[in-house]
C-alpha cells in the first residue's frame, strides 16, 4: 500500500563534484510516511542524492547543486535556507553506527539541546527516554544511560543512532546503508524499528540489498550513473519493472 | 526476457537445469498422453502398462524441478524474471504431472474395455483427444518460444475443448441409452473422456502461467468456457 501525499519532490537536480557531475536532472517523489528505498550500483548517485535532501553535501567545498528540491512545498536547494534548522527536520543516519564519544544519555540530549527543545533536566529525560523507545532500545540500555555510547554492540549503536535523529522531531529520516554493517539479528530489529517509524516519519533508505529494500519499503528508485532511470512501487519493481535495465540490475545480470 | 547472462554463472546454470528438466517433462507428458489416446482407440492393454509404469518418471522429474525450485529460492532469492520463471516453472511442472495422472487414469480404464469399440465413439474421442493433444504441444512449444500469442490462443481454444468433451459425452449417452448392457462400457468411456477434458484444463493452466511469466501480469478475464454436459 502506497500512499499519494507529496512530502518531497527533486526537480531536475544537478549535482557536480568540482569537474565531474554526479546527479543529472533528477526527478524523484518522495511520498510522506512511506519508505522509499533507492538503489543502484556504487557511484550511481544515491548517496549523494539523498545528501542533499538535508544538505549535507554542502560540507564538500567542491559541490555544486542546481536544480530544487522542495519539502512540504518550500525549496531547500537556496542559500539562504538555515541548514541547521533544516536538519532538524530531516535527520539522517549512517551506514557505520557513529555514536557521539559521550554517554548514551549525551548522545541523545545533544540535539535537543543545541536546538533548545527542553527547558528543564526532567523534560530531557522524557525526550531521551521516548526516543530511545521509538527506536526500541530503551529496555536494553535504560539502567546504563550513562556508560558510553560507544560501549554498545554495533546493532545498538545504530539503533542508538536512530534515537539521536528522532530526538529532535524530524519530519524526514535518512537512511544511508543503515544495516550493512550489521548481523542478522541487528538488521532485522532495524527493519523492524523502520515499520514502525514509517507510521511517523518519512524515510528514505539507500541500500545495496536488494531483498531489504522488497522488505521495508512501498516504493523504490533505481539510480545509474547519476540518471533515475525507474521510480514505482517496490512490488512493481521487483516483480515486473519497466525497465530492462532495473531488472538486469536487480536479478543480478548487470555487465 | 532477458539477453544478458547473470554474473554468477552457477545461477546462471541453475535456471537452465530447471528449464531442461521442464522441457524433458513436457516431451515425457506429451508422449504418455499421445500413447493413452492411442492405446484406448485400438484397446491396447500392453501399451497401457507401460504408460501406467511411465508415470513414476514423470513423478520422479516432477519431484526433482521442485528440489531445484526450492534450492534457487533460498540461494539466490531471485527477483523479477527470475522470480516469475522460477514460480512459474513450478506451476507448471505441477500442471504437467497431472496430466501425466490423467494419461495413467486413462490408460488404466483401458483393461476393463472389450477389444472393440463402437466406431462413433472412437470418433468422436480421437477428435477431442487429437486436439487435447495438439494443445499440449502447442503449449509446450509456446514455453519454449516465450510466445505471449501462443499462451493467449491456446488459452482461448480450451473452449472448443469443452465443446468436443460435450459432444463426445453426448455420443457416449446416447450410446448408452440404445442398450442399458452398455452400461459398464459407458462409465469407463466417460470418465475416458472427462480425463481428457480435464488435461485441457490443465493445459489453459500451463498457457496461464505462460503469460504470467512473459507478462508478469495475469491473463484478463474469466476462462473461456464451453457448453456443459448435458445427458437429456
Amino acid at each position: 500500500m502506497t500512499n499519494n501525499k507529496l512530502k518531497i519532490k527533486a526537480n531536475n537536480l544537478n549535482v557536480y563534484y568540482g569537474e565531474k557531475q554526479a546527479l543529472f536532472n533528477v526527478n524523484l517523489d518522495i511520498h510522506s510516511k512511506e519508505v522509499t528505498a533507492l538503489i543502484g550500483p556504487s557511484g550511481c548517485g544515491k548517496s549523494t542524492f539523498i545528501r542533499c535532501i538535508n544538505r549535507m553535501n554542502d560540507v564538500i567545498d567542491i559541490c555544486k547543486i542546481e536544480g530544487s528540491i522542495k519539502i512540504d512545498g518550500n525549496e531547500i536547494i537556496d542559500k539562504d535556507v538555515d541548514v541547521v534548522s533544516l536538519r532538524e527536520k530531516v535527520g539522517m543516519v549512517f551506514q557505520k553506527p557513529n555514536p557521539f564519544p559521550k554517554s548514551i544519555y549525551d548522545n541523545i540530549s545533544y540535539g535537543p539541546s543545541i536546538h533548545g527543545l527542553a527547558e528543564k533536566k526532567v523534560d530531557m529525560d522524557i525526550i531521551v527516554e521516548n526516543s530511545l523507545k521509538k527506536a526500541a532500545l530503551w529496555n536494553e540500555v535504560k539502567d546504563r544511560l550513562h556508560e558510553a555510547g560507544t560501549g554498545l554492540s554495533g546493532g545498538q549503536q545504530q539503533r542508538l543512532c536512530i534515537a539521536r535523529a528522532i530526538s529532535v522531531n524530524p519530519e524526514v529520516i535518512l537512511m544511508d546503508e543503515p544495516c550493512s554493517a550489521l548481523d542478522p539479528i541487528a538488521t532485522a530489529k532495524i527493519e523492524e524499528l523502520i515499520d514502525e517509524l514509517k507510521k511517523s516519519y518519512t524515510i528514505v533508505i539507500v541500500t545495496h540489498s536488494m531483498s531489504q529494500a522488497v522488505r521495508v519499503s512501498q516504493r523504490t528508485g533505481f539510480f545509474h550513473l547519476g540518471k533515475i532511470i525507474e521510480v514505482d512501487t517496490t512490488e512493481k519493481i521487483f516483480k515486473n519493472p519497466g525497465n530492462k535495465m532495473t531488472q538486469d540490475y536487480i536479478t543480478g545480470r548487470f555487465g | 526476457m532477458s539477453d544478458i547472462t547473470h554474473i554468477v554463472k552457477s545461477y546462471e546454470e541453475e535456471l537452465q537445469n530447471l528449464n531442461d528438466n521442464l522441457i524433458k517433462m513436457g516431451s515425457l507428458v506429451e508422449a504418455q498422453l499421445s500413447d493413452s489416446m492411442e492405446a484406448i482407440i485400438k484397446v491396447d492393454k500392453e501399451a497401457a502398462d507401460k504408460i501406467i509404469s511411465n508415470d513414476a518418471k514423470v513423478n520422479e522429474l516432477r519431484a526433482t524441478i521442485e528440489e531445484q525450485i526450492v534450492t534457487v529460492l533460498v540461494k539466490r532469492a531471485p527477483m523479477a524474471i527470475d522470480l516469475r520463471l522460477t514460480i512459474s516453472t513450478l506451476k507448471i511442472s505441477s500442471d504437467l504431472e497431472r496430466i501425466g495422472d490423467l494419461a495413467k487414469s486413462v490408460a488404466k480404464k483401458i483393461k476393463p474395455l472389450p477389444h472393440d469399440l463402437p466406431a462413433e465413439l472412437i470418433s468422436s474421442l480421437r477428435r477431442l483427444g487429437d486436439l487435447v493433444q495438439r494443445q499440449l504441444k502447442n503449449v509446450l512449444d509456446a514455453y519454449l518460444n516465450k510466445s505471449k500469442d501462443s499462451a493467449i490462443k491456446i488459452w482461448k481454444t480450451d473452449e472448443k475443448v469443452d465443446d468436443l468433451t460435450h459432444a463426445a459425452m453426448n455420443e457416449v449417452a446416447d450410446f448408452l441409452g440404445q442398450d442399458k448392457k452398455n452400461l459398464d462400457l459407458a462409465t469407463h468411456l466417460l470418465f475416458v473422456t472427462k480425463n481428457i477434458e480435464r488435461a485441457g484444463d490443465h493445459i489453459t493452466n500451463i498457457a496461464e502461467s505462460l503469460f504470467y511469466l512473459i507478462e508478469g501480469e495475469h491473463i484478463e478475464g474469466a476462462r473461456p468456457k464451453g457448453k456443459d454436459f448435458d445427458p437429456s
